[in-house]
């Protein structure tokens, strides 16, 4: 390893520390809710305020896939793919973080609801 | 020492960056508290760096609300708790009863409402609302008005606060519904401000309480269609301001295509039917809850007029044919 | 000496597929963060890129992710478009890096790593139209580093041992 490559593990880790940092300055907070795409479309969304254990049923490319939710956080399940990456990825729970089931064409991503603080009803 | 110059400054930028992220969490934490007491579901959430302290505040929460659960139970004795049951149902033969100041106070607040509300807000009206639960826990058939008018008294001169904390063993039938989440919601928020926690969001079914936003300038509360579950039918936004709502999705049943609500009208001793939902916007909890349920046994029209005495109190009505009408001032809420 | 290139280059060839489904195996670079891998094959990009040419290594890292396509996930599937966009990416800059910068083979092995990550992702961004999976890009970033640094290291003994012999054959 000579000096250049120094530099360059210097640069890279310079990068990832500016990245993380937008990352965390533009996180959102508040009420999260999980939505659920299938080929780009909502097809079902996860209010991850309600702490209790859940399981839903999404149709995917491959056939069902199972997703469940418990205290604020979202993971795949099962699912039908030949590398199960998704639900191997685990749990989710920041609004910055995907789970992406490229077989199943499906994406899951954490997401502020309405932007509402709360409703009266 | 030159050859080395370059290193450093990575070095420093890293190290800076490092610092930056790590203060950058410092970002106000949420700690969120899921309660269920008088009958609904409460959520309080603070906003602070300091843990410890925020878990302690937010069990004390739990108590408050606990305390004034029981104390305003009018269904079920407490151990060494002198509550609403204990005075609607007590037979011995007493002149007075001494309750705790809490107590004495909400039923104050209730009673010197009772004026302010016109007669409209009763909470003397326990043995009519327990003919109406009868029949909607049966889901059977409506009451007769003679069969409500004979359930016994309701007026509100049965309830007599004497000095001391002490109340007349006068066998009134106590009802505190109508005030007492909001009253309650108010006290935790005081609680909450003493505590310095100015960044807070209280919210219990049709009751909610804000102090300031955590991260932006204000709070944004929808105001859910009462005819269409989870459809917001308008947002309010502004801090430290109290969102209660009457009507809307609370207990009520429907026989023979009405709908009874548990709201009743002392006059007519009937569930009153001027509007499906109103929402009162002020500063104060307690007189939000109590002014909503005022406004809803009266129609929109006296309403309008009747709230124009009270400072920073703006409403908005559901009326029955799905059409919207705000108080004069509402747009500051807009 | 056509024929003994296009042999030495077929067999590496060869070498780089089995590698690549030799990583699939190792359950740490499985699914972990979706797109790290550790790269074993690139060692075997790297070398041709240093001991034969830029344009042989393009052709031994392009064919690979076809002959991996072929045999394992799918001609022109999803993976395959993100495994195409990384390798072209990533053996452009290795060129790139070997012949304007004063890197090492162990440098170069980190920038091909970096590269074949934001490959992986610019592919992805525009086939799932979705800019969300850009938040992987830190990791793969910070991750990019170690097994750069591995797979540089490996690379820099083959060119050494190959260097000598090839030239004797």
């Amino acid at each position: 390893m000579n000096k250049s490559d120094f530099k360059l593990i210097g640069i890279i880790v310079i990068v990832f520390l500016i990245i993380m940092l937008g990352f965390r300055l533009f996180e959102k907070k508040g009420e999260k809710v999980a939505r659920v795409y299938y080929q780009n479309e909502m097809v079902l969304e996860i209010d991850l305020s309600d702490k209790s254990y859940r399981e839903y049923n999404v149709n995917g490319y491959n056939g069902n896939v199972l997703i469940i939710s418990e205290n604020g956080k979202v993971r795949v399940k099962e699912e039908i793919s030949p590398l199960h990456l998704c639900s191997k990825q685990g749990w989710i729970d920041s609004s910055y973080e995907t789970i992406v089931c490229l077989p199943n064409k499906i994406i899951i991503k954490i997401e502020t609801s309405q932007d509402l603080d709360a409703i009266v009803r | 020492m030159q050859k080395y110059k370059g290193y450093f400054l990575l070095l420093i930028i890293t190290i800076l960056l490092i610092i930056m992220i790590i203060t950058s969490d410092k970002q106000l934490n949420e700690y969120s508290h899921n309660l269920f007491y008088m009958d609904t579901y409460i959520n309080v959430k603070v906003y602070s760096n300091n843990k410890i302290k925020a878990k302690k505040v937010l069990n004390e929460v739990e108590k408050i609300y606990e305390k004034y659960h029981q104390l305003t139970d009018r269904y079920h004795a407490y151990d060494n708790i002198k509550n609403i049951y204990y005075i609607n149902n007590n037979t011995d033969n007493i002149e007075t009863i001494t309750i705790e100041k809490e107590l004495y106070d909400i039923i104050k607040y209730g009673i010197d409402f009772y004026e302010k509300s016109n007669g409209l807000l009763n909470i003397n009206i326990g043995n009519v609302i327990d003919v109406w639960k009868k029949y909607r826990e049966s889901k059977n058939g409506v009451p007769t008005y003679e069969e409500l008018k004979s359930s016994g008294s309701i007026n509100v001169s049965d309830i007599v606060l004497l000095d001391n904390n002490q109340i007349l063993n006068n066998h009134p039938n106590i009802d505190l519904g109508a005030i007492a989440k909001g009253y309650v919601t108010q006290i935790v928020g005081n609680y909450l401000k003493e505590q310095g926690f100015n960044k807070f969001l209280i919210y219990a079914g049709g009751n909610v309480l804000v102090g300031d936003h955590y991260k932006n300038d204000v709070y944004k509360i929808g105001i859910e269609n009462p005819t269409k579950s989870g459809d917001i039918y308008k947002i309010v936004k502004s801090n430290n301001m109290a969102v209660v709502t009457s009507g809307g999705y609370e207990r009520f049943y429907e026989y023979e295509g009405n709908i009874y609500h548990h709201i009743i009208d002392p006059n007519t001793l009937m569930p009153p039917n001027y509007m499906k939902s109103v929402t009162v916007i002020t500063n104060d909890s307690a007189l939000g809850d109590a002014l909503s349920t005022t406004l809803f046994l009266m129609s929109i029209e006296e309403g309008k007029e009747y709230i124009k005495q009270f400072n920073n109190v703006e409403a908005i009505w559901y009326t029955n044919d799905n059409t919207i009408i705000k108080s004069d001032g509402f747009d500051k809420y807009e | 000496m056509e024929l003994k290139k296009f042999t030495r280059l077929t067999m590496l060839l060869s070498l780089s597929v089995v590698l690549n489904i030799f990583e699939s195996f190792i359950p740490l670079f499985n699914g972990f963060i979706p797109g790290l891998k550790l790269g074993l094959a690139n060692s075997i990009v790297l070398m041709v890129l240093y001991l034969f040419s830029f344009k042989d290594a393009i052709y031994i890292s392009i064919l690979r992710v076809f002959m991996v396509g072929i045999l394992r996930i799918g001609l022109f599937s999803v993976t395959f478009c993100f495994s195409l966009g990384g390798a072209i990416l990533s053996v452009i800059s290795m060129a790139l890096a070997k012949k304007y910068t004063k890197l090492s083979i162990i440098g170069v092995s980190i920038v091909g790593s970096i590269m074949h990550s934001i490959g992986q992702i610019l592919v992805a961004i525009i086939i799932l139209k979705t800019y969300n999976i850009i938040y992987y890009l830190p990791w793969l970033l910070i991750f990019s580093i170690p097994t750069g640094i591995f797979i540089g290291v490996i690379s820099k003994e083959l060119v050494k041992y190959f260097e000598k012999r090839l030239k004797l054959l």
